[in-house]
Protein backbone atom coordinates (compact mmCIF):
# COMPACT_ATOMS: atom_id res chain seq x y z
CA UNK A 1 0.00 0.00 0.00
CA UNK A 2 1.49 3.36 -1.04
CA UNK A 3 1.80 6.33 1.30
CA UNK A 4 -0.85 9.05 0.97
CA UNK A 5 0.26 11.97 -1.21
CA UNK A 6 -1.81 14.37 0.88
CA UNK A 7 -2.87 14.12 4.51
CA UNK A 8 -5.22 16.58 6.21
CA UNK A 9 -5.22 16.29 9.99
CA UNK A 10 -7.93 17.99 12.03
CA UNK A 11 -8.14 21.08 9.82
CA UNK A 12 -10.11 23.97 11.31
CA UNK A 13 -11.02 27.31 9.81
CA UNK A 14 -13.27 29.91 11.41
CA UNK A 15 -14.51 33.19 9.97
CA UNK A 16 -15.48 35.22 13.01
CA UNK A 17 -18.00 33.09 14.86
CA UNK A 18 -18.65 30.83 11.87
CA UNK A 19 -16.86 27.51 11.72
CA UNK A 20 -16.38 27.00 7.97
CA UNK A 21 -14.27 23.85 8.31
CA UNK A 22 -14.12 21.85 11.53
CA UNK A 23 -11.87 18.93 12.46
CA UNK A 24 -11.57 17.63 8.91
CA UNK A 25 -9.21 14.69 8.58
CA UNK A 26 -8.60 12.59 5.46
CA UNK A 27 -5.90 11.05 3.30
CA UNK A 28 -5.54 11.22 -0.47
CA UNK A 29 -3.82 8.24 -2.06
CA UNK A 30 -1.67 8.72 -5.17
CA UNK A 31 -3.23 8.71 -8.64
CA UNK A 32 -6.88 8.35 -9.53
CA UNK A 33 -9.65 10.70 -8.51
CA UNK A 34 -10.64 11.47 -4.92
CA UNK A 35 -13.74 13.63 -4.69
CA UNK A 36 -15.20 15.92 -2.09
CA UNK A 37 -18.96 16.29 -2.25
CA UNK A 38 -21.53 17.98 -0.10
CA UNK A 39 -24.50 20.31 -0.29
CA UNK A 40 -24.08 24.06 -0.82
CA UNK A 41 -22.36 25.69 2.15
CA UNK A 42 -20.76 22.43 3.26
CA UNK A 43 -17.30 24.07 3.31
CA UNK A 44 -15.85 22.34 0.25
CA UNK A 45 -14.35 25.44 -1.35
CA UNK A 46 -13.02 26.69 2.00
CA UNK A 47 -11.37 23.29 2.43
CA UNK A 48 -9.87 23.65 -1.07
CA UNK A 49 -8.59 27.09 -0.14
CA UNK A 50 -6.93 25.58 2.93
CA UNK A 51 -5.38 22.82 0.88
CA UNK A 52 -4.07 25.17 -1.83
CA UNK A 53 -2.67 27.79 0.55
CA UNK A 54 -5.11 30.64 -0.02
CA UNK A 55 -6.11 30.29 3.64
CA UNK A 56 -3.95 29.07 6.51
CA UNK A 57 -5.89 26.84 8.93
CA UNK A 58 -6.53 28.05 12.47
CA UNK A 59 -5.67 24.57 13.68
CA UNK A 60 -4.60 21.31 12.16
CA UNK A 61 -1.87 20.09 9.88
CA UNK A 62 -1.46 19.41 6.19
CA UNK A 63 1.18 17.00 4.91
CA UNK A 64 2.22 16.47 1.31
CA UNK A 65 4.35 13.38 0.75
CA UNK A 66 5.03 13.47 4.49
CA UNK A 67 6.25 17.10 4.48
CA UNK A 68 4.37 19.64 6.58
CA UNK A 69 3.05 22.27 4.16
CA UNK A 70 0.47 23.84 6.49
CA UNK A 71 2.09 27.28 6.54
CA UNK A 72 3.30 27.39 2.92
CA UNK A 73 1.87 29.87 0.41
CA UNK A 74 0.48 28.78 -3.00
CA UNK A 75 3.80 29.47 -4.75
CA UNK A 76 5.68 27.13 -2.41
CA UNK A 77 2.95 24.49 -2.66
CA UNK A 78 3.11 24.62 -6.45
CA UNK A 79 6.87 24.14 -6.35
CA UNK A 80 6.17 20.91 -4.42
CA UNK A 81 3.73 19.80 -7.10
CA UNK A 82 0.30 21.03 -6.00
CA UNK A 83 -1.80 22.96 -8.53
CA UNK A 84 -5.41 24.06 -8.44
CA UNK A 85 -8.20 25.31 -10.66
CA UNK A 86 -11.02 27.61 -9.62
CA UNK A 87 -14.78 27.30 -9.41
CA UNK A 88 -15.21 30.57 -11.31
CA UNK A 89 -13.07 30.52 -14.44
CA UNK A 90 -9.87 32.30 -13.51
CA UNK A 91 -7.80 32.97 -16.59
CA UNK A 92 -5.92 35.84 -18.22
CA UNK A 93 -8.81 36.86 -20.40
CA UNK A 94 -7.07 39.50 -22.51
CA UNK A 95 -4.19 37.18 -23.37
CA UNK A 96 -4.47 34.60 -26.12
CA UNK A 97 -4.91 30.91 -25.36
CA UNK A 98 -1.28 30.29 -26.32
CA UNK A 99 -0.06 33.17 -24.15
CA UNK A 100 -2.03 31.80 -21.18
CA UNK A 101 -0.30 28.46 -21.63
CA UNK A 102 3.12 30.03 -22.16
CA UNK A 103 2.71 32.08 -19.01
CA UNK A 104 1.77 28.94 -17.10
CA UNK A 105 4.65 26.93 -18.60
CA UNK A 106 7.53 29.39 -18.47
CA UNK A 107 8.35 28.46 -14.88
CA UNK A 108 9.95 25.36 -16.41
CA UNK A 109 12.80 27.58 -17.61
CA UNK A 110 15.71 28.75 -15.46
CA UNK A 111 15.24 32.29 -14.13
CA UNK A 112 17.79 34.08 -16.37
CA UNK A 113 15.51 33.13 -19.27
CA UNK A 114 13.09 35.69 -17.84
CA UNK A 115 15.03 38.29 -19.81
CA UNK A 116 15.40 36.33 -23.06
CA UNK A 117 12.85 36.54 -25.82
CA UNK A 118 10.14 33.91 -25.35
CA UNK A 119 11.09 32.55 -28.78
CA UNK A 120 14.36 31.42 -27.12
CA UNK A 121 12.59 29.48 -24.38
CA UNK A 122 12.23 25.99 -25.89
CA UNK A 123 10.80 24.31 -22.77
CA UNK A 124 8.02 26.92 -22.56
CA UNK A 125 7.15 26.69 -26.23
CA UNK A 126 7.22 22.91 -26.24
CA UNK A 127 5.05 22.56 -23.12
CA UNK A 128 2.53 25.12 -24.38
CA UNK A 129 2.29 23.22 -27.67
CA UNK A 130 1.81 19.89 -25.87
CA UNK A 131 -1.03 21.38 -23.82
CA UNK A 132 -2.68 22.91 -26.89
CA UNK A 133 -2.77 19.46 -28.45
CA UNK A 134 -3.68 17.50 -25.32
CA UNK A 135 -6.60 19.79 -24.50
CA UNK A 136 -7.76 20.22 -28.12
CA UNK A 137 -7.21 23.98 -28.12
CA UNK A 138 -4.80 24.29 -31.04
CA UNK A 139 -7.40 25.78 -33.39
CA UNK A 140 -8.08 28.49 -30.82
CA UNK A 141 -4.52 29.30 -29.85
CA UNK A 142 -4.53 32.85 -31.24
CA UNK A 143 -7.92 33.78 -29.79
CA UNK A 144 -8.08 35.68 -26.55
CA UNK A 145 -9.15 33.53 -23.61
CA UNK A 146 -12.09 35.86 -23.05
CA UNK A 147 -13.48 35.03 -26.52
CA UNK A 148 -13.67 31.26 -25.91
CA UNK A 149 -16.89 29.39 -25.16
CA UNK A 150 -17.52 28.50 -21.52
CA UNK A 151 -16.58 24.86 -22.11
CA UNK A 152 -13.33 25.84 -23.82
CA UNK A 153 -12.49 28.23 -21.00
CA UNK A 154 -12.98 25.48 -18.42
CA UNK A 155 -10.72 23.21 -20.49
CA UNK A 156 -8.09 25.94 -20.73
CA UNK A 157 -8.36 26.42 -16.96
CA UNK A 158 -7.38 22.78 -16.44
CA UNK A 159 -4.66 22.99 -19.10
CA UNK A 160 -3.12 25.99 -17.34
CA UNK A 161 -3.00 24.11 -14.04
CA UNK A 162 -1.35 21.13 -15.75
CA UNK A 163 1.43 23.22 -17.27
CA UNK A 164 4.05 22.51 -14.61
CA UNK A 165 3.23 18.78 -14.49
CA UNK A 166 1.87 18.80 -10.94
CA UNK A 167 1.75 15.69 -8.78
CA UNK A 168 -1.63 16.56 -7.33
CA UNK A 169 -4.31 18.61 -9.03
CA UNK A 170 -7.13 20.26 -7.11
CA UNK A 171 -10.10 20.78 -9.44
CA UNK A 172 -12.89 23.00 -8.11
CA UNK A 173 -16.11 22.19 -9.99
CA UNK A 174 -14.49 21.80 -13.42
CA UNK A 175 -17.81 21.13 -15.17
CA UNK A 176 -19.74 24.02 -13.64
CA UNK A 177 -22.09 25.59 -16.17
CA UNK A 178 -21.12 23.17 -18.93
CA UNK A 179 -23.45 21.59 -21.46
CA UNK A 180 -23.97 17.82 -21.27
CA UNK A 181 -21.59 17.24 -24.16
CA UNK A 182 -18.85 19.40 -22.64
CA UNK A 183 -19.35 17.70 -19.26
CA UNK A 184 -18.88 14.30 -20.86
CA UNK A 185 -15.76 15.45 -22.65
CA UNK A 186 -14.31 16.96 -19.45
CA UNK A 187 -15.13 13.79 -17.53
CA UNK A 188 -13.14 11.74 -20.04
CA UNK A 189 -10.30 14.26 -19.83
CA UNK A 190 -10.17 14.00 -16.03
CA UNK A 191 -10.19 10.21 -16.19
CA UNK A 192 -7.30 10.36 -18.66
CA UNK A 193 -5.32 12.82 -16.49
CA UNK A 194 -5.90 10.72 -13.37
CA UNK A 195 -3.74 7.96 -14.81
CA UNK A 196 -0.67 10.11 -14.22
CA UNK A 197 -1.74 12.73 -11.67
CA UNK A 198 -3.55 12.54 -8.36
CA UNK A 199 -6.79 14.47 -8.70
CA UNK A 200 -8.78 15.90 -5.84
CA UNK A 201 -12.14 16.99 -7.18
CA UNK A 202 -15.00 19.11 -5.91
CA UNK A 203 -18.04 18.52 -8.09
CA UNK A 204 -21.79 19.03 -7.87
CA UNK A 205 -22.58 16.45 -10.52
CA UNK A 206 -22.98 13.40 -8.28
CA UNK A 207 -23.22 10.92 -11.14
CA UNK A 208 -19.95 12.20 -12.58
CA UNK A 209 -18.29 11.93 -9.17
CA UNK A 210 -19.50 8.39 -8.64
CA UNK A 211 -18.28 7.36 -12.11
CA UNK A 212 -14.85 8.93 -11.83
CA UNK A 213 -13.82 8.55 -8.20
CA UNK A 214 -12.07 5.78 -6.40
CA UNK A 215 -12.68 7.50 -3.06
CA UNK A 216 -15.33 10.00 -1.99
CA UNK A 217 -15.33 12.34 1.01
CA UNK A 218 -18.67 13.80 2.05
CA UNK A 219 -18.94 17.09 3.89
CA UNK A 220 -21.85 18.85 5.52
CA UNK A 221 -21.87 22.01 7.61
CA UNK A 222 -18.08 22.24 7.58
CA UNK A 223 -17.44 18.71 8.80
CA UNK A 224 -16.61 15.42 7.19
CA UNK A 225 -19.58 13.13 7.70
CA UNK A 226 -18.48 10.11 5.68
CA UNK A 227 -15.88 8.73 3.30
CA UNK A 228 -15.29 5.57 1.35
CA UNK A 229 -15.65 4.12 -2.11
CA UNK A 230 -18.53 5.50 -4.21
CA UNK A 231 -20.82 2.51 -3.63
CA UNK A 232 -20.44 2.66 0.18
CA UNK A 233 -20.94 6.40 0.22
CA UNK A 234 -24.03 6.19 -1.94
CA UNK A 235 -25.63 3.67 0.40
CA UNK A 236 -24.56 5.41 3.61
CA UNK A 237 -27.77 6.55 5.42
CA UNK A 238 -26.03 9.58 7.00
CA UNK A 239 -24.97 10.76 3.55
CA UNK A 240 -28.41 10.14 2.14
CA UNK A 241 -29.95 12.25 4.87
CA UNK A 242 -27.43 15.09 4.76
CA UNK A 243 -26.74 15.23 1.05
CA UNK A 244 -29.46 13.55 -0.92
CA UNK A 245 -32.27 14.50 1.51
CA UNK A 246 -34.56 12.42 3.69
CA UNK A 247 -36.57 11.23 0.71
CA UNK A 248 -33.55 9.35 -0.65
CA UNK B 1 -2.21 42.42 -29.03
CA UNK B 2 -3.72 41.28 -32.35
CA UNK B 3 -2.02 41.40 -35.75
CA UNK B 4 -3.84 44.59 -36.77
CA UNK B 5 -2.57 46.41 -33.71
CA UNK B 6 0.93 45.13 -34.42
CA UNK B 7 0.58 46.37 -37.99
CA UNK B 8 -0.67 49.75 -36.76
CA UNK B 9 2.31 49.99 -34.40
CA UNK B 10 4.76 49.19 -37.20
CA UNK B 11 3.15 51.84 -39.39
CA UNK B 12 3.47 54.41 -36.62
CA UNK B 13 7.10 53.50 -36.02
CA UNK B 14 7.80 54.20 -39.70
CA UNK B 15 5.73 57.37 -39.56
CA UNK B 16 7.76 58.63 -36.60
CA UNK B 17 11.01 57.89 -38.46
CA UNK B 18 9.83 59.61 -41.63
CA UNK B 19 8.58 62.64 -39.68
CA UNK B 20 11.92 62.86 -37.87
CA UNK B 21 13.88 62.71 -41.13
CA UNK B 22 11.62 65.38 -42.68
CA UNK B 23 12.05 67.63 -39.66
CA UNK B 24 15.82 67.32 -39.85
CA UNK B 25 15.87 68.04 -43.58
CA UNK B 26 13.57 71.06 -43.23
CA UNK B 27 15.58 72.31 -40.25
CA UNK B 28 18.84 71.98 -42.16
CA UNK B 29 17.48 73.58 -45.35
CA UNK B 30 15.58 76.49 -43.82
CA UNK B 31 17.63 77.10 -40.70
CA UNK B 32 14.33 77.49 -38.82
CA UNK B 33 14.72 75.36 -35.71
CA UNK B 34 11.47 76.29 -33.93
CA UNK B 35 9.70 73.04 -34.84
CA UNK B 36 12.81 70.97 -34.19
CA UNK B 37 13.04 72.30 -30.65
CA UNK B 38 9.34 71.69 -30.21
CA UNK B 39 9.73 68.13 -31.47
CA UNK B 40 12.69 67.57 -29.16
CA UNK B 41 10.64 68.71 -26.19
CA UNK B 42 7.76 66.48 -27.34
CA UNK B 43 10.11 63.49 -27.42
CA UNK B 44 11.45 64.29 -23.95
CA UNK B 45 7.92 64.40 -22.53
CA UNK B 46 7.21 61.33 -24.69
CA UNK B 47 9.86 59.55 -22.60
CA UNK B 48 7.88 60.43 -19.47
CA UNK B 49 4.72 59.13 -21.15
CA UNK B 50 6.56 55.92 -22.08
CA UNK B 51 7.30 55.33 -18.42
CA UNK B 52 3.62 55.91 -17.56
CA UNK B 53 2.62 53.45 -20.29
CA UNK B 54 5.04 50.83 -18.97
CA UNK B 55 3.24 51.02 -15.62
CA UNK B 56 -0.32 51.60 -16.83
CA UNK B 57 -0.54 49.80 -20.15
CA UNK B 58 1.84 46.91 -19.54
CA UNK B 59 1.58 46.20 -15.79
CA UNK B 60 -1.77 47.85 -15.04
CA UNK B 61 -0.58 50.39 -12.45
CA UNK B 62 -1.92 53.92 -12.90
CA UNK B 63 0.76 56.33 -11.71
CA UNK B 64 -0.41 59.89 -11.10
CA UNK B 65 3.01 60.98 -9.89
CA UNK B 66 5.46 59.90 -12.55
CA UNK B 67 6.62 63.53 -12.84
CA UNK B 68 8.45 62.91 -9.56
CA UNK B 69 11.11 60.86 -11.38
CA UNK B 70 11.10 63.17 -14.40
CA UNK B 71 11.63 66.21 -12.18
CA UNK B 72 14.19 64.37 -10.09
CA UNK B 73 16.15 63.51 -13.25
CA UNK B 74 15.87 67.10 -14.47
CA UNK B 75 17.08 68.61 -11.19
CA UNK B 76 19.91 66.12 -10.78
CA UNK B 77 20.95 66.74 -14.37
CA UNK B 78 20.92 70.51 -13.80
CA UNK B 79 22.99 70.22 -10.62
CA UNK B 80 25.54 67.90 -12.25
CA UNK B 81 25.91 69.96 -15.44
CA UNK B 82 25.91 73.40 -13.82
CA UNK B 83 27.66 72.82 -10.51
CA UNK B 84 29.70 69.67 -10.91
CA UNK B 85 30.84 68.54 -14.35
CA UNK B 86 29.33 69.49 -17.74
CA UNK B 87 29.58 65.94 -19.08
CA UNK B 88 26.68 64.35 -20.93
CA UNK B 89 27.73 60.78 -20.14
CA UNK B 90 28.43 61.41 -16.44
CA UNK B 91 25.06 63.13 -16.20
CA UNK B 92 23.09 60.38 -17.97
CA UNK B 93 24.76 57.53 -16.09
CA UNK B 94 24.37 59.23 -12.70
CA UNK B 95 20.73 60.09 -13.33
CA UNK B 96 20.01 56.54 -14.53
CA UNK B 97 21.43 54.96 -11.38
CA UNK B 98 20.00 57.60 -9.04
CA UNK B 99 16.53 57.25 -10.60
CA UNK B 100 16.73 53.48 -10.24
CA UNK B 101 17.66 53.93 -6.59
CA UNK B 102 14.84 56.41 -6.01
CA UNK B 103 12.43 54.09 -7.83
CA UNK B 104 13.58 51.16 -5.71
CA UNK B 105 13.11 53.08 -2.45
CA UNK B 106 9.74 54.60 -3.36
CA UNK B 107 8.50 51.25 -4.72
CA UNK B 108 8.38 50.01 -1.13
CA UNK B 109 5.88 52.77 -0.38
CA UNK B 110 3.88 52.82 -3.62
CA UNK B 111 3.63 49.08 -4.31
CA UNK B 112 2.10 48.37 -0.92
CA UNK B 113 -1.23 49.12 -2.53
CA UNK B 114 -3.10 48.54 -5.78
CA UNK B 115 -5.61 50.30 -8.02
CA UNK B 116 -6.80 53.71 -6.99
CA UNK B 117 -4.73 53.59 -3.79
CA UNK B 118 -1.56 53.09 -5.79
CA UNK B 119 -2.56 56.08 -7.95
CA UNK B 120 -3.12 58.23 -4.87
CA UNK B 121 0.14 57.19 -3.20
CA UNK B 122 2.13 57.91 -6.37
CA UNK B 123 0.38 61.30 -6.58
CA UNK B 124 1.15 62.02 -2.93
CA UNK B 125 4.81 61.06 -3.25
CA UNK B 126 5.26 63.47 -6.17
CA UNK B 127 3.54 66.26 -4.25
CA UNK B 128 5.82 65.75 -1.24
CA UNK B 129 8.93 65.90 -3.43
CA UNK B 130 7.67 68.89 -5.42
CA UNK B 131 6.89 70.88 -2.29
CA UNK B 132 10.23 69.93 -0.76
CA UNK B 133 12.08 71.19 -3.84
CA UNK B 134 9.86 74.29 -3.87
CA UNK B 135 11.09 75.10 -0.37
CA UNK B 136 14.76 74.23 -0.89
CA UNK B 137 16.71 77.45 -1.38
CA UNK B 138 19.90 75.73 -2.57
CA UNK B 139 17.89 74.30 -5.50
CA UNK B 140 16.45 77.69 -6.41
CA UNK B 141 13.23 77.18 -4.45
CA UNK B 142 10.18 78.39 -6.40
CA UNK B 143 12.37 80.03 -9.07
CA UNK B 144 14.06 76.78 -10.00
CA UNK B 145 17.60 76.61 -11.36
CA UNK B 146 18.82 78.61 -14.34
CA UNK B 147 22.10 78.78 -16.18
CA UNK B 148 22.53 75.15 -17.19
CA UNK B 149 25.34 75.27 -19.77
CA UNK B 150 25.13 74.02 -23.33
CA UNK B 151 26.66 70.55 -23.44
CA UNK B 152 29.16 69.02 -25.83
CA UNK B 153 29.26 65.26 -26.35
CA UNK B 154 32.75 64.08 -27.27
CA UNK B 155 32.70 60.98 -29.48
CA UNK B 156 35.78 59.22 -30.99
CA UNK B 157 35.84 61.21 -34.24
CA UNK B 158 33.52 64.11 -33.64
CA UNK B 159 32.21 66.32 -30.86
CA UNK B 160 28.47 66.90 -30.88
CA UNK B 161 27.16 70.26 -29.76
CA UNK B 162 23.75 70.12 -28.10
CA UNK B 163 23.38 73.83 -28.74
CA UNK B 164 22.66 72.85 -32.32
CA UNK B 165 18.93 72.09 -32.62
CA UNK B 166 19.35 69.42 -35.29
CA UNK B 167 22.01 67.58 -33.29
CA UNK B 168 19.96 67.73 -30.12
CA UNK B 169 16.89 66.45 -31.92
CA UNK B 170 18.77 63.54 -33.50
CA UNK B 171 20.38 62.59 -30.17
CA UNK B 172 16.99 62.72 -28.39
CA UNK B 173 15.35 60.73 -31.18
CA UNK B 174 18.02 58.00 -30.96
CA UNK B 175 17.80 58.07 -27.18
CA UNK B 176 14.02 57.68 -27.05
CA UNK B 177 14.08 55.18 -29.90
CA UNK B 178 16.53 53.02 -27.94
CA UNK B 179 14.38 53.19 -24.81
CA UNK B 180 11.29 52.38 -26.87
CA UNK B 181 12.82 49.31 -28.52
CA UNK B 182 14.34 48.12 -25.22
CA UNK B 183 10.93 48.28 -23.53
CA UNK B 184 9.30 46.66 -26.54
CA UNK B 185 11.82 43.81 -26.33
CA UNK B 186 10.79 43.18 -22.71
CA UNK B 187 7.18 42.65 -23.79
CA UNK B 188 8.22 39.53 -25.67
CA UNK B 189 10.17 37.98 -22.80
CA UNK B 190 8.79 35.79 -19.99
CA UNK B 191 9.10 38.84 -17.74
CA UNK B 192 6.86 40.80 -20.11
CA UNK B 193 4.38 37.90 -20.07
CA UNK B 194 4.32 38.04 -16.26
CA UNK B 195 3.66 41.80 -16.45
CA UNK B 196 0.75 41.06 -18.77
CA UNK B 197 -0.43 38.48 -16.25
CA UNK B 198 -0.27 41.05 -13.44
CA UNK B 199 -2.32 43.46 -15.53
CA UNK B 200 -4.83 40.84 -16.57
CA UNK B 201 -5.37 38.80 -13.37
CA UNK B 202 -2.78 39.31 -10.65
CA UNK B 203 -4.45 37.10 -8.06
CA UNK B 204 -4.14 34.04 -10.33
CA UNK B 205 -0.35 34.29 -10.68
CA UNK B 206 0.63 32.74 -7.31
CA UNK B 207 -1.17 29.56 -8.43
CA UNK B 208 1.11 29.47 -11.46
CA UNK B 209 4.14 29.79 -9.19
CA UNK B 210 4.80 33.53 -9.41
CA UNK B 211 5.29 35.98 -6.59
CA UNK B 212 4.20 39.22 -8.21
CA UNK B 213 6.12 41.62 -5.97
CA UNK B 214 9.46 41.30 -7.80
CA UNK B 215 8.15 41.69 -11.38
CA UNK B 216 6.13 44.74 -10.31
CA UNK B 217 9.15 46.23 -8.58
CA UNK B 218 11.30 45.69 -11.69
CA UNK B 219 8.69 47.52 -13.79
CA UNK B 220 8.43 50.32 -11.26
CA UNK B 221 12.21 50.81 -11.17
CA UNK B 222 12.46 50.65 -14.98
CA UNK B 223 9.71 53.25 -15.26
CA UNK B 224 11.53 55.50 -12.78
CA UNK B 225 14.74 55.14 -14.83
CA UNK B 226 12.98 55.98 -18.12
CA UNK B 227 11.27 59.02 -16.59
CA UNK B 228 14.49 60.12 -14.85
CA UNK B 229 16.64 59.87 -17.98
CA UNK B 230 14.00 61.71 -20.02
CA UNK B 231 13.98 64.43 -17.37
CA UNK B 232 17.78 64.62 -17.54
CA UNK B 233 17.52 65.84 -21.13
CA UNK B 234 15.14 68.67 -20.22
CA UNK B 235 17.65 71.16 -18.71
CA UNK B 236 20.05 70.41 -21.56
CA UNK B 237 17.36 71.65 -23.94
CA UNK B 238 15.83 74.50 -21.96
CA UNK B 239 18.75 75.58 -19.79
CA UNK B 240 16.65 75.66 -16.62
CA UNK B 241 14.50 73.54 -14.32
CA UNK B 242 11.63 74.48 -12.01
CA UNK B 243 9.50 72.73 -9.37
CA UNK B 244 6.57 72.71 -11.81
CA UNK B 245 8.25 69.77 -13.53
CA UNK B 246 7.16 67.60 -10.60
CA UNK B 247 3.63 68.98 -10.39
CA UNK B 248 0.49 67.01 -11.02
CA UNK B 249 -0.09 68.87 -14.30
CA UNK B 250 3.02 67.17 -15.72
CA UNK B 251 2.04 63.71 -14.40
CA UNK B 252 -1.54 64.25 -15.59
CA UNK B 253 -0.40 65.39 -19.03
CA UNK B 254 1.67 62.21 -19.34
CA UNK B 255 -1.40 60.07 -18.56
CA UNK B 256 -3.44 62.06 -21.12
CA UNK B 257 -0.66 61.54 -23.66
CA UNK B 258 -0.75 57.78 -23.08
CA UNK B 259 -4.53 57.61 -23.44
CA UNK B 260 -4.37 59.78 -26.54
CA UNK B 261 -1.73 57.60 -28.20
CA UNK B 262 -3.02 54.23 -27.09
CA UNK B 263 -2.55 52.54 -23.71
CA UNK B 264 -0.13 49.61 -23.68
CA UNK B 265 1.30 50.27 -27.14
CA UNK B 266 4.50 52.18 -26.19
CA UNK B 267 4.64 53.90 -29.59
CA UNK B 268 1.31 55.57 -28.77
CA UNK B 269 2.73 57.71 -25.95
CA UNK B 270 5.59 58.96 -28.15
CA UNK B 271 3.11 59.76 -30.90
CA UNK B 272 0.58 61.23 -28.47
CA UNK B 273 3.23 63.47 -26.97
CA UNK B 274 4.12 64.85 -30.39
CA UNK B 275 0.45 65.37 -31.23
CA UNK B 276 -0.22 67.14 -27.95
CA UNK B 277 2.77 69.41 -28.50
CA UNK B 278 1.59 70.28 -32.03
CA UNK B 279 -1.94 70.96 -30.75
CA UNK B 280 -0.61 73.17 -27.97
CA UNK B 281 1.58 75.24 -30.24
CA UNK B 282 -0.91 75.53 -33.12
CA UNK B 283 -3.93 76.30 -30.95
CA UNK B 284 -1.74 78.47 -28.70
CA UNK B 285 -1.10 80.80 -31.64
CA UNK B 286 -4.87 81.19 -32.16
CA UNK B 287 -6.10 81.66 -28.61
CA UNK B 288 -4.80 82.24 -25.12
CA UNK B 289 -7.32 79.73 -23.84
CA UNK B 290 -5.75 76.79 -25.64
CA UNK B 291 -6.14 74.51 -22.62
CA UNK B 292 -9.93 74.68 -23.00
CA UNK B 293 -9.73 73.68 -26.65
CA UNK B 294 -7.23 70.89 -25.97
CA UNK B 295 -9.39 69.63 -23.11
CA UNK B 296 -12.41 69.47 -25.40
CA UNK B 297 -10.42 67.70 -28.12
CA UNK B 298 -9.28 65.18 -25.51
CA UNK B 299 -12.87 64.53 -24.37
CA UNK B 300 -14.02 64.01 -27.97
CA UNK B 301 -11.09 61.69 -28.73
CA UNK B 302 -11.70 59.56 -25.64
CA UNK B 303 -15.40 59.24 -26.54
CA UNK B 304 -14.84 58.37 -30.20
CA UNK B 305 -11.42 56.67 -30.01
CA UNK B 306 -11.10 55.20 -26.51
CA UNK B 307 -8.18 53.03 -27.57
CA UNK B 308 -6.21 56.04 -28.75
CA UNK B 309 -4.55 56.67 -32.07
CA UNK B 310 -3.11 53.15 -32.29
CA UNK B 311 -6.53 51.67 -31.56
CA UNK B 312 -8.16 53.90 -34.17
CA UNK B 313 -5.59 52.93 -36.78
CA UNK B 314 -5.78 49.20 -36.02
CA UNK B 315 -9.59 49.30 -36.24
CA UNK B 316 -9.30 50.96 -39.66
CA UNK B 317 -6.83 48.29 -40.78
CA UNK B 318 -9.11 45.56 -39.50
CA UNK B 319 -12.14 46.99 -41.31
CA UNK B 320 -10.15 47.13 -44.51
CA UNK B 321 -8.88 43.59 -43.95
CA UNK B 322 -5.23 44.59 -44.36
CA UNK B 323 -2.95 41.58 -43.94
Amino acid sequence: MSLPILQAKSLNKNFGGLRAVGQVTFDVDPLGVTSIIGPNGAGKTTLFNLLSGLYIPDEGQLLMNGEDITQLDPVARLSRGMARSFQITNLFFDLTVEQNLQLASQKLESWPKLFYATSKSPLTLQRAQELLEEFHLEAKKDESAGALSHGEQRRLEIAVTMALRPKILLLDEPTQGMSQGDTQETSQLIAQLAKNVTILLIEHDVELVMDLSKHVIVMAQGEKIAEGNPRDVRSNPIVQTAYFGDAA
Amino acid sequence: MDKYQQKAIRMMEWLMLIAAILLVIIGKLTGDTFFLRLATEALIFGGLALSVDLLLGIVGLLSLGQALYFGFGAYLSAVILRDWIPSFWVCILTVTFASALLGWITSYIALRSKGVYFALISFGLAQVFAKSIYNTRSLGASDGMVGVPIIQIPLPFVTLNLGDAVTFFVITFIFMGSIYFALKYFLYTPLGRIWAGVRSNESRLPYLGYNTAAPKRIAFILAAMVAGVSGALYPMLRGFVSPELMYFSVSGNAVITVVLGGVGTLIGPLFGSSLLMILKSVIGTLTLHHHIVIGLIFVVLVIFAPKGIVGMLSTKLKNRGVR
